[in-house]
């Protein structure tokens, strides 16, 4: 626990003198668990770790022994993996990018547990709103449909692709943007917005949390703390959204990069 | 096959190619990629001849270059993304410069 949220649980309320502690950067800072040398593992690390966990042990129970009439587990394991499939990979995909399901159904629940960590009680923390667990993602995703584009059409026949059919004047002004989107802006975008919702929801959830305690006291704040306490019910449903749509869109645009990898023909 | 006015002009509707393929999600040129693709155009336009503008602005000392630069990158992307994606056209026939 650190910088405001320690402030507040300290019993710092309205009315006592202490001033509101607002959440900052501070909270995405932990005291290392344990130290190895100069390695440090974290609240995060472990979360991270965690959510791989989760991944594996449920879709190891759900599939481990599949039977030709799902039991709980399995049934939850298939409405995952068909939703994941019909709504993620066939879009952008079709068919032929049922290879890749493993690939993205694991990417996108790995990711949605590491979102979801913010919700449940005690763990309280998105792991994503680290950027350094997302730049490290989006490097194996760019890595991948690079690879993929070079296998399926030659080295120089990939950045050939990436070169769109229009008359030689317009490609003078329009070669210079292809290639800044190709290396550029689609994996900056990937990271970032991912990144910056987990964060900025992360951030919010602790604003209301924090403001609630923080006003609770034998005073008019309490009604305000009733307020906010509402508010911490509504960000925590938005963030529940939020997770999803953010696991959702990286896993599109990921199968979506792989398919102009592997499609992108002019 | 007979093609609809408002079908014609959706072409993330179109259920079937002329060739008569069935065609699933990935055959419709309008994914759910698209937008994002679009989204990616303009921040590339942009930041493409913006950087430009920067770059002759910073030699010149002219700083209005910024600005036009990027405005100029925006008119660009724009101009792409319409002759990209936003005029109709018919099945079988993808819009000019499409990759799928």
């Amino acid at each position: 626990m650190t910088g405001a949220v320690a402030a507040a649980a300290g019993g710092c309320h309205i009315f006592s003198g202490c001033g509101y502690p607002a959440p900052s950067l501070d909270n995405f800072i932990f005291t290392p668990i344990f130290s190895i040398g100069s390695f440090h593992f974290t609240k995060p690390m472990l979360l991270a770790i965690l959510s791989a966990l989760a991944v594996i042990v449920f879709f190891w129970a759900a599939f481990a022994k599949p039977k030709l009439i799902p039991g709980r587990t399995q049934s939850l394991g298939e409405m995952g993996l068909l939703a994941v499939r019909d709504q993620v990979l066939r879009p952008a995909l079709g068919k032929k990018g049922d290879a890749y399901l493993p690939f993205i159904i694991s990417l996108f629940f790995y990711i949605l547990v590491c979102n979801l960590m913010e919700l449940i009680p005690l763990l309280q923390f998105p792991v994503m709103s680290r950027i350094g667990f997302v730049w490290p993602l989006v490097l194996m995703m760019y890595g991948l449909y690079w690879y993929l584009g070079f296998k399926a059409k030659g080295f120089f026949g990939y950045f050939r692709s990436w070169i769109p059919s229009a008359p030689w004047p317009i490609l003078i002004i329009l070669v210079p943007v292809e290639i800044l989107k190709y290396v550029v802006v689609q994996p900056f975008t990937l990271g970032v917005r991912l990144f910056a919702n987990m964060f900025a929801g992360h951030l919010l959830l602790s604003i209301f949390m924090v403001a609630t305690w923080y006003l609770a006291s034998f005073s008019v704040g309490l009604l305000y703390a009733a307020g906010s306490l509402f508010m911490v019910f509504f960000v925590f449903l938005l963030e529940l959204l939020v997770d999803l749509l953010q696991a959702f869109i990286f896993t599109t645009l990921i199968s979506t990069y792989i398919a102009d990898s592997l499609e992108h023909q002019h | 096959m007979i093609i609809g006015m408002r079908t014609y002009r959706r072409p993330g509707r179109a259920v079937a190619t002329s060739a008569g393929e069935a065609a699933s999600g990935a055959d419709s040129h309008l994914t759910a990629g698209t937008g994002w693709n679009v989204f990616s155009y303009l921040i590339s336009g942009m930041l493409c001849y913006g950087g430009i503008g920067w770059l002759i602005g910073h030699f010149t000392h002219i700083s209005l270059f910024f600005p036009i630069g990027m405005l100029v990158g925006l008119a660009i992307s724009v101009g792409w993304i319409i002759y990209r994606y936003g005029r109709p056209f018919e099945q079988g026939n993808p819009p000019k410069g499409d990759d799928r």
